[in-house]
């Protein structure tokens, strides 16, 4: 029997990227999924295609998670339809960039909604649909929550609360029997950063990873499918970094282009 | 009320902006809509049409007037 056979999980955010990788990776242990998009249907539909290979059940449903009333449609349509949900996945993001001086309430907003707020009312009512199931929650954070970067203050903001806002809840939900973890990735190459690679806002992080690769999605979805096992039972409230050691390298590696100046 | 009047409101809700200087020849930036007013305008119109309008396609409208067709377009599209 796979791992997570019998369980149905909902991703949020999972038509691409690493709420995708996280989604296939948990059909792969047998886990129903349902996929949740903001804007693009096709993205999503194809991520069910690409599932039902591991002849799991799919199902999605469309949300922006940044509107407290669409949250609620969310989880009312999958109280009707599942009735039940064991693990939550808080991945979808947005965030708008900008220098400090140049963010105004309504990016603020935008941001930390869509991004900490969503993680606290989505888990609200998971909570509801986990009763009795040993529920698992885990969010996606990333290092800009401790670390600064040019121009992603309000993300960076959001993510700190979103780390905080996973330790109270795994507090408040183990007597629930739900756990609650967070994983925090340096950048990740997704079709995203790919784009922000191209715009010259990001630079290939390869040579500066202690590992000597940036980190993929499925990196990001291994460590997640770990925090849903049974192994993980006793860690609770704890974001796990997934950065391939560069946090804690002050000096980036030698790699052999430096050794050659 | 037609599409274009539909949009307008949509549009001048979000990014703050008065009605009477939106014209189709009004570019984003001479109505001071910041990206984020663009992303929101798109996601309510969406929503008001329930239609998609991929980022791709966003990225190329020129001005007002090019949003409003793509819009148009897309409704039609819907019958």
């Amino acid at each position: 029997m796979k791992p997570l056979e019998g369980k149905l999980a909902l991703v949020t955010g999972s038509g691409r990227g690493i709420g995708k990788a996280i989604a296939m990776k948990f059909a792969s242990q047998g886990c129903d999924i349902i996929v949740n998009y903001f804007r693009r249907r096709e993205a999503a539909e194809q991520t069910c295609e690409e599932l039902k290979q591991f002849g799991v059940k799919t199902d999605i449903v469309k949300a922006n998670v940044g509107d407290p009333d669409k949250i609620n449609e969310l989880f009312d349509t999958i109280g009707e339809r599942h009735g039940h949900l064991d693990i939550f996945i808080s991945n979808a993001a947005s965030g708008v960039g900008r220098p400090i001086m140049e963010i105004d309430s309504k990016a603020w907003d935008w941001t930390l909604n869509i991004n900490a707020k969503a993680m606290l009312l989505c888990s609200q009512r998971a909570a509801g649909l986990m009763e009795g199931r040993q529920g698992k929650i885990v969010s996606i954070s990333s290092l800009g929550s401790t670390f600064v970067w040019p121009t992603y203050a309000a993300v960076g903001v959001s993510k700190a609360a979103l780390e905080a806002v996973t330790r109270y809840l795994a507090i408040e939900f183990a007597p629930k029997g739900i756990s609650v973890n967070a994983v925090s990735a340096s950048a990740v190459a997704t079709e995203a950063l790919k784009f922000y690679m191209k715009e010259g806002l990001v630079k290939d992080m390869s040579s500066t990873t202690p590992v000597g690769r940036m980190v993929t999605p499925e990196d990001v979805a291994n460590a997640v499918a770990f925090l849903v096992s049974d192994e993980a039972y006793m860690i609770r409230g704890q974001t796990v970094i997934i950065d391939g050691g560069t946090s804690i390298a002050l000096v980036p590696p030698v790699t052999e282009k430096s050794e050659n100046k | 009320m037609s599409v274009e009047e539909q949009v307008k409101d949509i549009v001048s809700k979000i990014a703050h902006i008065d009605k009477d200087i939106m014209s189709r020849e009004s570019t984003f930036k001479e109505m001071k809509a910041d990206s984020l007013d663009i992303v929101q305008a798109l996601v309510a119109i969406e929503e008001q049409f329930d239609i998609e309008i991929p980022d791709e396609e966003a990225q190329k409208f020129r001005n007002f007037g090019d949003f409003v067709a793509f819009v148009e377009q897309e409704v039609a599209k819907k019958g």
